[in-house]
Protein backbone atom coordinates (compact mmCIF):
# COMPACT_ATOMS: atom_id res chain seq x y z
CA UNK A 1 0.00 0.00 0.00
CA UNK A 2 2.99 2.37 1.02
CA UNK A 3 4.49 1.61 -2.00
CA UNK A 4 1.60 2.38 -4.11
CA UNK A 5 1.43 5.87 -2.60
CA UNK A 6 4.74 6.44 -3.05
CA UNK A 7 5.05 5.59 -6.64
CA UNK A 8 4.12 8.63 -8.30
CA UNK A 9 2.67 6.94 -10.88
CA UNK A 10 -1.47 8.15 -10.53
CA UNK A 11 0.15 11.43 -9.91
CA UNK A 12 2.53 11.58 -12.94
CA UNK A 13 -0.93 9.77 -15.17
CA UNK A 14 -3.38 12.68 -14.39
CA UNK A 15 -0.76 15.25 -15.29
CA UNK A 16 -0.49 13.73 -18.38
CA UNK A 17 -3.75 13.56 -19.07
CA UNK A 18 -4.36 17.07 -18.17
CA UNK A 19 -1.50 18.71 -20.23
CA UNK A 20 -2.80 16.95 -22.94
CA UNK A 21 -6.08 18.05 -22.60
CA UNK A 22 -6.91 20.69 -25.56
CA UNK A 23 -8.77 23.14 -22.55
CA UNK A 24 -5.20 22.95 -20.49
CA UNK A 25 -3.54 24.49 -24.34
CA UNK A 26 -5.94 27.28 -23.65
CA UNK A 27 -3.88 29.01 -21.21
CA UNK A 28 -0.42 28.32 -23.27
CA UNK A 29 1.16 30.94 -25.16
CA UNK A 30 -1.33 31.97 -28.40
CA UNK A 31 -3.69 30.02 -26.81
CA UNK A 32 -5.96 32.75 -26.19
CA UNK A 33 -5.87 32.77 -30.22
CA UNK A 34 -7.97 29.58 -30.58
CA UNK A 35 -10.28 30.74 -27.91
CA UNK A 36 -11.38 34.17 -29.65
CA UNK A 37 -11.19 31.82 -33.48
CA UNK A 38 -13.65 29.59 -31.41
CA UNK A 39 -15.80 32.31 -30.10
CA UNK A 40 -15.80 33.69 -34.38
CA UNK A 41 -16.52 30.34 -35.39
CA UNK A 42 -19.87 29.99 -33.10
CA UNK A 43 -20.72 33.77 -34.45
CA UNK A 44 -20.43 32.55 -37.74
CA UNK A 45 -22.46 29.56 -37.20
CA UNK A 46 -25.07 31.29 -35.52
CA UNK A 47 -25.15 34.09 -38.47
CA UNK A 48 -25.43 30.37 -40.83
CA UNK A 49 -28.12 29.03 -38.63
CA UNK A 50 -30.17 31.92 -37.36
CA UNK A 51 -29.45 34.46 -40.34
CA UNK A 52 -28.73 32.05 -43.18
CA UNK A 53 -26.28 33.66 -44.69
CA UNK A 54 -25.06 31.31 -47.37
CA UNK A 55 -25.75 28.39 -44.51
CA UNK A 56 -24.55 26.09 -47.53
CA UNK A 57 -20.69 27.27 -47.48
CA UNK A 58 -20.61 29.53 -44.16
CA UNK A 59 -21.89 26.25 -41.61
CA UNK A 60 -19.11 24.22 -43.27
CA UNK A 61 -16.64 26.94 -43.05
CA UNK A 62 -17.51 27.77 -39.40
CA UNK A 63 -17.21 24.09 -38.96
CA UNK A 64 -14.15 23.63 -39.91
CA UNK A 65 -12.62 27.02 -38.52
CA UNK A 66 -14.08 25.47 -35.06
CA UNK A 67 -12.37 22.04 -35.60
CA UNK A 68 -8.79 23.10 -36.77
CA UNK A 69 -8.82 25.41 -33.70
CA UNK A 70 -9.85 23.04 -31.42
CA UNK A 71 -6.24 22.69 -29.16
CA UNK A 72 -4.44 19.21 -29.96
CA UNK A 73 -7.15 17.82 -32.43
CA UNK A 74 -3.99 17.95 -34.83
CA UNK A 75 -6.78 18.06 -37.75
CA UNK A 76 -5.22 20.76 -39.47
CA UNK A 77 -1.20 21.45 -39.93
CA UNK A 78 -0.12 24.67 -41.98
CA UNK A 79 3.46 23.57 -42.04
CA UNK A 80 2.54 21.03 -44.25
CA UNK A 81 1.73 23.74 -46.71
CA UNK A 82 3.86 26.16 -45.58
CA UNK A 83 5.55 29.03 -48.39
CA UNK A 84 2.47 28.00 -50.70
CA UNK A 85 3.76 24.37 -51.43
CA UNK A 86 2.48 21.37 -50.55
CA UNK A 87 5.15 18.97 -48.40
CA UNK A 88 4.42 15.72 -50.00
CA UNK A 89 8.01 14.51 -48.43
CA UNK A 90 6.05 15.20 -44.68
CA UNK A 91 2.41 13.48 -46.47
CA UNK A 92 4.38 10.22 -47.19
CA UNK A 93 6.78 10.29 -44.49
CA UNK A 94 5.05 7.82 -41.87
CA UNK A 95 7.44 8.22 -38.43
CA UNK A 96 7.79 12.38 -39.37
CA UNK A 97 7.09 15.06 -36.84
CA UNK A 98 3.78 16.03 -37.73
CA UNK A 99 1.19 13.10 -38.18
CA UNK A 100 -1.11 14.58 -41.00
CA UNK A 101 -4.57 15.20 -40.19
CA UNK A 102 -8.29 14.39 -41.82
CA UNK A 103 -8.60 17.98 -42.84
CA UNK A 104 -5.07 18.29 -44.26
CA UNK A 105 -5.57 15.20 -46.98
CA UNK A 106 -8.95 17.05 -47.74
CA UNK A 107 -7.02 20.23 -47.95
CA UNK A 108 -5.46 18.87 -51.14
CA UNK A 109 -8.76 18.95 -52.94
CA UNK A 110 -8.32 23.45 -52.20
CA UNK A 111 -4.56 23.56 -52.88
CA UNK A 112 -4.71 21.56 -56.26
CA UNK A 113 -7.55 22.95 -57.30
CA UNK A 114 -10.01 20.65 -57.71
CA UNK A 115 -12.80 21.52 -55.19
CA UNK A 116 -13.40 25.57 -57.49
CA UNK A 117 -13.27 23.13 -60.55
CA UNK A 118 -16.23 20.75 -59.40
CA UNK A 119 -18.39 22.59 -57.77
CA UNK A 120 -18.54 24.93 -61.04
CA UNK A 121 -19.65 21.68 -63.09
CA UNK A 122 -22.46 21.55 -60.69
CA UNK A 123 -22.74 25.58 -61.32
CA UNK A 124 -22.91 25.07 -64.65
CA UNK A 125 -25.54 22.73 -64.87
CA UNK A 126 -27.54 24.59 -63.02
CA UNK A 127 -27.43 28.07 -65.11
CA UNK A 128 -29.36 29.16 -67.91
CA UNK A 129 -27.30 30.45 -70.11
CA UNK A 130 -30.23 31.64 -72.42
CA UNK A 131 -30.88 35.34 -71.19
CA UNK A 132 -27.10 36.09 -71.97
CA UNK A 133 -27.47 34.02 -75.28
CA UNK A 134 -30.62 36.08 -76.22
CA UNK A 135 -28.58 39.38 -75.46
CA UNK A 136 -25.22 39.17 -75.72
CA UNK A 137 -25.00 42.71 -74.84
CA UNK A 138 -25.11 41.54 -71.50
CA UNK A 139 -21.75 40.55 -71.59
CA UNK A 140 -20.32 44.21 -71.42
CA UNK A 141 -22.06 44.68 -68.26
CA UNK A 142 -20.69 41.36 -66.69
CA UNK A 143 -17.20 43.15 -67.67
CA UNK A 144 -18.06 46.32 -66.26
CA UNK A 145 -18.42 44.96 -62.76
CA UNK A 146 -15.10 43.12 -62.95
CA UNK A 147 -13.58 46.58 -62.97
CA UNK A 148 -14.32 46.41 -59.10
CA UNK A 149 -11.53 44.04 -58.88
CA UNK A 150 -9.10 45.48 -60.38
CA UNK A 151 -9.31 48.46 -58.53
CA UNK A 152 -9.70 46.65 -55.02
CA UNK A 153 -6.32 45.22 -56.65
CA UNK A 154 -4.70 48.61 -56.57
CA UNK A 155 -6.24 49.69 -53.41
CA UNK A 156 -5.22 46.70 -51.62
CA UNK A 157 -1.69 47.43 -52.96
CA UNK A 158 -1.59 50.40 -51.45
CA UNK A 159 -2.52 48.93 -48.11
CA UNK A 160 0.83 46.96 -48.33
CA UNK A 161 -0.31 44.08 -49.59
CA UNK A 162 1.69 41.83 -51.88
CA UNK A 163 0.29 41.69 -55.66
CA UNK A 164 -0.73 38.36 -55.59
CA UNK A 165 -2.50 38.74 -51.81
CA UNK A 166 -3.73 42.42 -53.58
CA UNK A 167 -5.18 40.14 -57.09
CA UNK A 168 -6.80 37.54 -54.18
CA UNK A 169 -8.15 40.27 -52.42
CA UNK A 170 -9.59 41.73 -55.29
CA UNK A 171 -11.10 38.90 -56.85
CA UNK A 172 -13.87 39.29 -53.78
CA UNK A 173 -15.51 41.87 -56.17
CA UNK A 174 -15.79 39.01 -58.48
CA UNK A 175 -18.49 37.48 -55.77
CA UNK A 176 -17.48 34.53 -57.15
CA UNK A 177 -16.82 32.02 -54.38
CA UNK A 178 -15.64 29.31 -56.36
CA UNK A 179 -13.50 32.03 -58.41
CA UNK A 180 -11.96 33.56 -55.58
CA UNK A 181 -10.94 30.42 -53.42
CA UNK A 182 -9.39 28.78 -57.10
CA UNK A 183 -7.11 31.82 -57.70
CA UNK A 184 -6.33 32.50 -53.66
CA UNK A 185 -4.99 28.78 -53.05
CA UNK A 186 -3.10 29.94 -56.09
CA UNK A 187 -1.68 33.21 -55.26
CA UNK A 188 -1.50 33.83 -51.33
CA UNK A 189 -3.03 30.77 -49.66
CA UNK A 190 -2.18 32.29 -46.49
CA UNK A 191 -4.91 34.36 -46.61
CA UNK A 192 -7.64 31.84 -47.87
CA UNK A 193 -9.53 32.00 -44.75
CA UNK A 194 -10.15 35.38 -44.44
CA UNK A 195 -11.21 35.69 -48.02
CA UNK A 196 -13.22 33.34 -48.16
CA UNK A 197 -15.41 34.11 -45.03
CA UNK A 198 -15.07 37.37 -46.69
CA UNK A 199 -16.36 36.75 -49.97
CA UNK A 200 -18.76 34.68 -48.63
CA UNK A 201 -20.17 36.40 -46.16
CA UNK A 202 -20.75 39.69 -48.42
CA UNK A 203 -22.11 37.54 -51.13
CA UNK A 204 -24.98 37.01 -47.88
CA UNK A 205 -25.21 40.34 -47.62
CA UNK A 206 -25.84 41.47 -51.56
CA UNK A 207 -29.47 42.64 -50.97
CA UNK A 208 -27.86 45.09 -48.32
CA UNK A 209 -25.05 46.89 -50.04
CA UNK A 210 -26.56 46.49 -53.54
CA UNK A 211 -29.61 48.75 -53.14
CA UNK A 212 -28.35 51.75 -51.83
CA UNK A 213 -25.76 51.81 -54.55
CA UNK A 214 -28.26 51.38 -57.49
CA UNK A 215 -30.68 54.26 -56.00
CA UNK A 216 -27.68 56.71 -55.81
CA UNK A 217 -26.77 56.38 -58.78
CA UNK A 218 -30.07 56.27 -60.95
CA UNK A 219 -32.72 57.98 -61.59
CA UNK A 220 -36.62 57.24 -60.75
CA UNK A 221 -37.05 57.80 -64.59
CA UNK A 222 -34.33 55.21 -65.22
CA UNK A 223 -35.66 52.87 -62.61
CA UNK A 224 -38.59 52.68 -64.68
CA UNK A 225 -37.40 51.53 -67.88
CA UNK A 226 -39.12 48.38 -69.01
CA UNK A 227 -37.17 46.61 -71.48
CA UNK A 228 -38.26 44.49 -74.61
CA UNK A 229 -39.15 40.63 -74.01
CA UNK A 230 -35.85 38.74 -74.78
CA UNK A 231 -36.14 36.39 -77.91
CA UNK A 232 -36.78 32.30 -77.76
CA UNK A 233 -33.58 30.70 -77.94
CA UNK A 234 -33.27 27.61 -80.11
CA UNK A 235 -32.22 24.39 -77.96
CA UNK A 236 -29.23 24.12 -80.64
CA UNK A 237 -27.65 27.93 -79.80
CA UNK A 238 -28.36 26.49 -75.74
CA UNK A 239 -26.15 23.42 -77.03
CA UNK A 240 -23.48 24.72 -79.20
CA UNK A 241 -23.01 27.79 -76.58
CA UNK A 242 -20.98 25.95 -73.57
CA UNK A 243 -18.81 24.25 -76.64
CA UNK A 244 -17.74 27.79 -78.38
CA UNK A 245 -17.55 29.58 -74.98
CA UNK A 246 -14.76 27.09 -73.56
CA UNK A 247 -13.20 26.35 -76.71
CA UNK A 248 -12.97 30.56 -77.48
CA UNK A 249 -11.50 31.61 -73.77
CA UNK A 250 -9.30 28.25 -73.37
CA UNK A 251 -7.56 29.57 -76.01
CA UNK A 252 -7.26 32.82 -75.19
CA UNK A 253 -6.50 32.37 -71.29
CA UNK A 254 -5.43 28.91 -70.76
CA UNK A 255 -5.34 29.93 -67.14
CA UNK A 256 -9.07 30.08 -66.92
CA UNK A 257 -9.44 27.03 -68.83
CA UNK A 258 -10.01 25.01 -65.87
CA UNK A 259 -13.06 27.33 -64.33
CA UNK A 260 -14.75 27.77 -68.06
CA UNK A 261 -14.06 24.50 -68.56
CA UNK A 262 -15.83 23.07 -66.27
CA UNK A 263 -18.42 25.33 -65.80
CA UNK A 264 -19.44 25.05 -69.74
CA UNK A 265 -19.04 21.01 -69.20
CA UNK A 266 -21.67 21.37 -66.14
CA UNK A 267 -23.81 23.47 -68.33
CA UNK A 268 -23.46 21.12 -71.72
CA UNK A 269 -25.11 18.36 -69.71
CA UNK A 270 -27.75 20.30 -69.11
CA UNK A 271 -28.25 21.53 -72.17
CA UNK A 272 -27.55 18.50 -74.37
CA UNK A 273 -30.33 16.62 -72.19
CA UNK A 274 -28.84 13.47 -73.06
CA UNK A 275 -27.40 12.99 -69.69
CA UNK A 276 -29.62 13.08 -67.55
CA UNK A 277 -28.19 11.22 -64.91
CA UNK A 278 -24.98 12.84 -65.20
CA UNK A 279 -26.73 16.36 -65.08
CA UNK A 280 -28.57 15.65 -61.80
CA UNK A 281 -25.52 14.49 -60.13
CA UNK A 282 -23.48 17.21 -60.57
CA UNK A 283 -26.17 19.81 -59.26
CA UNK A 284 -26.94 17.91 -56.53
CA UNK A 285 -24.85 14.85 -55.07
CA UNK A 286 -21.38 16.15 -56.42
CA UNK A 287 -22.31 19.53 -55.41
CA UNK A 288 -23.31 18.75 -52.20
CA UNK A 289 -20.44 16.38 -51.49
CA UNK A 290 -17.85 19.02 -52.77
CA UNK A 291 -19.01 21.27 -50.82
CA UNK A 292 -19.02 19.71 -47.44
CA UNK A 293 -14.67 18.98 -48.39
CA UNK A 294 -14.58 22.95 -49.72
CA UNK A 295 -16.07 24.75 -46.74
CA UNK A 296 -14.44 22.34 -44.33
CA UNK A 297 -10.86 22.68 -45.62
CA UNK A 298 -11.17 26.40 -46.02
CA UNK A 299 -12.77 27.34 -42.74
CA UNK A 300 -9.49 24.90 -42.10
CA UNK A 301 -6.92 27.48 -43.12
CA UNK A 302 -8.27 30.08 -40.52
CA UNK A 303 -6.17 29.47 -37.85
CA UNK A 304 -5.26 31.64 -35.07
CA UNK A 305 -2.16 32.63 -36.59
CA UNK A 306 -3.33 33.88 -39.75
CA UNK A 307 -6.96 35.08 -39.11
CA UNK A 308 -6.34 37.11 -35.95
CA UNK A 309 -3.86 39.89 -37.85
CA UNK A 310 -4.67 43.41 -38.96
CA UNK A 311 -4.46 42.23 -42.30
CA UNK A 312 -8.01 40.03 -42.00
CA UNK A 313 -9.50 43.78 -40.85
CA UNK A 314 -8.25 45.35 -43.88
CA UNK A 315 -9.58 42.15 -45.85
CA UNK A 316 -12.97 42.40 -44.45
CA UNK A 317 -13.06 46.22 -45.62
CA UNK A 318 -11.47 46.01 -49.05
CA UNK A 319 -14.03 43.18 -49.46
CA UNK A 320 -16.69 45.59 -49.05
CA UNK A 321 -15.42 48.04 -51.47
CA UNK A 322 -14.68 45.37 -54.19
CA UNK A 323 -18.53 44.44 -53.75
CA UNK A 324 -19.68 48.19 -53.78
CA UNK A 325 -16.97 49.53 -56.80
CA UNK A 326 -17.92 45.95 -59.03
CA UNK A 327 -21.56 46.61 -58.88
CA UNK A 328 -21.90 50.50 -59.31
CA UNK A 329 -19.32 49.94 -62.01
CA UNK A 330 -22.40 47.70 -63.64
CA UNK A 331 -25.12 50.40 -63.52
CA UNK A 332 -22.74 53.00 -64.47
CA UNK A 333 -21.75 51.57 -67.19
CA UNK A 334 -25.32 50.13 -68.36
CA UNK A 335 -26.17 53.91 -68.22
CA UNK A 336 -23.08 54.62 -70.44
CA UNK A 337 -24.69 52.10 -72.97
CA UNK A 338 -27.94 54.00 -72.61
CA UNK A 339 -26.31 57.11 -74.19
CA UNK A 340 -25.63 55.19 -77.54
CA UNK A 341 -29.21 52.65 -77.45
CA UNK A 342 -31.89 53.89 -79.23
CA UNK A 343 -35.45 54.59 -77.82
CA UNK A 344 -37.05 52.17 -77.17
CA UNK A 345 -33.85 49.53 -76.82
CA UNK A 346 -32.54 51.28 -73.97
CA UNK A 347 -31.93 48.71 -70.80
CA UNK A 348 -32.60 49.41 -67.21
CA UNK A 349 -29.50 50.33 -65.31
CA UNK A 350 -30.56 48.32 -62.46
CA UNK A 351 -29.42 45.31 -64.37
CA UNK A 352 -26.44 46.33 -64.38
CA UNK A 353 -25.33 45.78 -60.80
CA UNK A 354 -26.05 42.03 -61.75
CA UNK A 355 -22.57 41.98 -63.29
CA UNK A 356 -20.98 41.09 -60.24
CA UNK A 357 -21.34 37.15 -60.14
CA UNK A 358 -23.60 35.93 -57.04
CA UNK A 359 -26.01 33.73 -59.21
CA UNK A 360 -29.08 34.53 -58.48
CA UNK A 361 -29.06 36.80 -56.04
CA UNK A 362 -28.01 39.73 -57.58
CA UNK A 363 -30.52 39.37 -60.36
CA UNK A 364 -33.27 39.35 -58.06
CA UNK A 365 -31.88 42.08 -56.05
CA UNK A 366 -32.48 44.24 -59.35
CA UNK A 367 -35.73 42.98 -60.00
CA UNK A 368 -37.01 43.91 -56.49
CA UNK A 369 -35.15 47.36 -56.73
CA UNK A 370 -36.91 48.02 -60.10
CA UNK A 371 -40.40 46.77 -59.12
CA UNK A 372 -40.12 48.94 -56.33
CA UNK A 373 -40.08 51.68 -58.66
CA UNK A 374 -42.39 50.17 -60.96
CA UNK A 375 -44.37 46.96 -60.04
CA UNK A 376 -45.44 45.82 -63.42
CA UNK A 377 -41.69 45.51 -64.29
CA UNK A 378 -40.20 42.36 -64.65
CA UNK A 379 -36.19 42.48 -64.94
CA UNK A 380 -35.18 38.93 -63.25
CA UNK A 381 -34.87 37.41 -67.07
CA UNK A 382 -32.99 40.73 -68.13
CA UNK A 383 -30.66 40.81 -65.06
CA UNK A 384 -30.20 36.97 -65.33
CA UNK A 385 -27.92 37.84 -68.73
CA UNK A 386 -25.44 40.42 -66.76
CA UNK A 387 -25.44 37.91 -63.42
CA UNK A 388 -24.50 34.84 -66.02
CA UNK A 389 -22.12 37.02 -67.76
CA UNK A 390 -20.47 37.96 -64.75
CA UNK A 391 -19.35 34.17 -63.59
CA UNK A 392 -17.93 34.14 -67.07
CA UNK A 393 -16.00 37.44 -66.67
CA UNK A 394 -14.46 36.92 -63.49
CA UNK A 395 -12.89 33.77 -64.16
CA UNK A 396 -11.30 35.87 -67.47
CA UNK A 397 -10.22 37.81 -65.15
CA UNK A 398 -9.19 35.45 -62.22
CA UNK A 399 -7.73 33.80 -65.51
CA UNK A 400 -5.53 36.94 -66.18
CA UNK A 401 -4.86 37.22 -62.80
CA UNK A 402 -3.05 34.07 -62.98
CA UNK A 403 -1.36 34.64 -65.75
CA UNK A 404 0.49 37.96 -64.36
CA UNK A 405 0.57 36.75 -61.29
CA UNK A 406 0.98 33.24 -60.67
CA UNK B 1 3.44 36.46 -43.75
CA UNK B 2 3.42 39.70 -45.94
CA UNK B 3 5.61 39.40 -49.05
CA UNK B 4 6.40 35.87 -48.39
CA UNK B 5 5.13 35.56 -52.27
CA UNK B 6 5.75 38.69 -53.95
CA UNK B 7 6.07 39.28 -57.63
CA UNK B 8 9.84 40.06 -57.42
CA UNK B 9 10.26 44.11 -58.57
CA UNK B 10 6.98 44.78 -58.57
CA UNK B 11 6.22 48.61 -57.51
CA UNK B 12 3.51 51.25 -58.42
CA UNK B 13 4.31 51.51 -62.26
CA UNK B 14 3.63 47.46 -62.66
CA UNK B 15 0.89 47.45 -60.81
CA UNK B 16 -1.04 49.78 -62.65
CA UNK B 17 0.40 48.91 -66.00
CA UNK B 18 -1.18 45.34 -65.07
CA UNK B 19 -4.44 46.68 -63.84
CA UNK B 20 -4.82 48.78 -67.41
CA UNK B 21 -3.78 45.65 -69.34
CA UNK B 22 -6.39 42.95 -67.28
CA UNK B 23 -9.38 45.37 -67.46
CA UNK B 24 -8.52 46.18 -71.17
CA UNK B 25 -8.26 42.51 -71.14
CA UNK B 26 -11.67 40.93 -69.82
CA UNK B 27 -13.35 44.09 -71.81
CA UNK B 28 -11.82 42.58 -75.02
CA UNK B 29 -12.13 38.42 -74.62
CA UNK B 30 -16.41 39.85 -73.55
CA UNK B 31 -17.00 41.93 -77.11
CA UNK B 32 -15.00 39.61 -78.90
CA UNK B 33 -17.82 37.15 -76.97
CA UNK B 34 -20.59 39.47 -77.92
CA UNK B 35 -20.07 39.67 -81.40
CA UNK B 36 -19.81 35.83 -81.43
CA UNK B 37 -22.87 35.55 -79.67
CA UNK B 38 -24.34 38.06 -82.06
CA UNK B 39 -23.05 36.39 -85.04
CA UNK B 40 -24.84 33.31 -83.29
CA UNK B 41 -28.03 35.10 -83.04
CA UNK B 42 -28.27 35.95 -86.83
CA UNK B 43 -27.21 32.43 -87.97
CA UNK B 44 -30.28 31.18 -86.00
CA UNK B 45 -33.00 33.88 -86.22
CA UNK B 46 -32.44 33.54 -89.98
CA UNK B 47 -33.07 29.94 -90.01
CA UNK B 48 -36.62 29.59 -88.42
CA UNK B 49 -37.48 32.62 -90.63
CA UNK B 50 -36.37 30.94 -93.78
CA UNK B 51 -38.65 28.04 -92.69
CA UNK B 52 -41.18 29.82 -92.16
CA UNK B 53 -41.19 31.60 -95.30
CA UNK B 54 -40.78 27.93 -97.15
CA UNK B 55 -43.96 27.01 -95.29
CA UNK B 56 -45.94 30.04 -96.07
CA UNK B 57 -45.03 29.79 -99.93
CA UNK B 58 -46.80 26.29 -99.79
CA UNK B 59 -50.87 26.47 -100.87
CA UNK B 60 -52.50 25.66 -97.76
CA UNK B 61 -54.77 22.56 -98.68
CA UNK B 62 -58.81 22.43 -97.56
CA UNK B 63 -57.59 20.14 -94.66
CA UNK B 64 -55.53 22.63 -92.80
CA UNK B 65 -57.10 23.95 -89.65
CA UNK B 66 -57.91 27.95 -89.28
CA UNK B 67 -56.88 29.74 -87.04
CA UNK B 68 -60.30 30.38 -85.30
CA UNK B 69 -60.87 26.89 -85.49
CA UNK B 70 -57.68 25.89 -83.34
CA UNK B 71 -58.99 28.82 -81.18
CA UNK B 72 -61.83 27.15 -80.50
CA UNK B 73 -60.70 23.74 -80.40
CA UNK B 74 -58.11 25.17 -77.65
CA UNK B 75 -60.95 26.68 -75.63
CA UNK B 76 -63.43 24.19 -75.76
CA UNK B 77 -60.47 21.97 -74.28
CA UNK B 78 -59.46 24.57 -71.82
CA UNK B 79 -63.33 24.51 -70.22
CA UNK B 80 -63.34 20.63 -70.58
CA UNK B 81 -60.10 20.41 -68.44
CA UNK B 82 -60.65 22.94 -65.50
CA UNK B 83 -64.38 21.45 -65.51
CA UNK B 84 -63.13 18.15 -64.39
CA UNK B 85 -62.15 19.36 -61.26
CA UNK B 86 -65.41 21.21 -60.22
CA UNK B 87 -66.75 18.82 -58.00
CA UNK B 88 -64.56 16.68 -55.95
CA UNK B 89 -65.89 12.70 -55.65
CA UNK B 90 -66.87 12.92 -52.29
CA UNK B 91 -65.59 9.57 -51.64
CA UNK B 92 -63.16 9.49 -48.62
CA UNK B 93 -60.88 6.57 -48.84
CA UNK B 94 -59.37 6.01 -45.08
CA UNK B 95 -56.25 4.24 -46.01
CA UNK B 96 -54.91 1.75 -42.97
CA UNK B 97 -51.29 2.50 -42.06
CA UNK B 98 -49.40 -0.75 -41.63
CA UNK B 99 -46.60 -0.20 -39.07
CA UNK B 100 -45.02 -3.32 -38.00
CA UNK B 101 -44.88 -4.47 -34.34
CA UNK B 102 -41.22 -3.66 -32.10
CA UNK B 103 -41.18 -3.55 -28.46
CA UNK B 104 -39.11 -0.56 -28.14
CA UNK B 105 -42.38 1.97 -29.02
CA UNK B 106 -45.04 -0.59 -27.70
CA UNK B 107 -46.89 1.26 -24.80
CA UNK B 108 -48.07 -1.93 -23.49
CA UNK B 109 -44.77 -2.79 -22.05
CA UNK B 110 -43.69 0.90 -21.41
CA UNK B 111 -46.56 1.68 -19.32
CA UNK B 112 -47.34 0.16 -15.78
CA UNK B 113 -50.77 -1.69 -16.61
CA UNK B 114 -53.67 -0.75 -13.83
CA UNK B 115 -55.18 -3.76 -11.90
CA UNK B 116 -58.30 -4.78 -13.20
CA UNK B 117 -61.27 -3.62 -10.70
CA UNK B 118 -64.11 -6.34 -11.00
Amino acid sequence: MLNLLQSNFALESLEKFFSSMGFTAFFSEMGWGNLVMILIAFFLLYLAIKKEYEPMLMMTIAFGMLLTNLPGAGLFHEELFAGGHVHWDVFTSHDGPIAPGLLDYLYLGVKLGIYPCLIFVGVGAMTDFGPLIANPKSFLLGAAAQIGIFATFLAAYALGFTPEQAGSIGIIGGADGPTAIFLTAKLAPELLGPIAVAAYSYMALVPVIQPPIMRALTTKKERQIKMSTLRQVSKKERILFPIVIASIISLLLPDAAPLIGCLMLGNLMKESGVVERLSKTVQNELMNIVVIFLGLTVGATATANTFLSPSTIKIMVMGVVAFGVASACGVLFAKLMNCFLKEGNKINPLIGSAGVSAVPMAARVSQKVGQEENPSNFLLMHAMGPNVAGVVGSAVAAGLLLSFLG
Amino acid sequence: MMNMLAVTGWGWTEMIWCTVISVCLVFAVLVLLVFVMKLFGVIFTAQPKRKMAAVESKPVSDAQLHEEEIAAITAALKLYKSALHDRESEVLTIMSAKRAYSPWNSKIHGLTQLPDRK
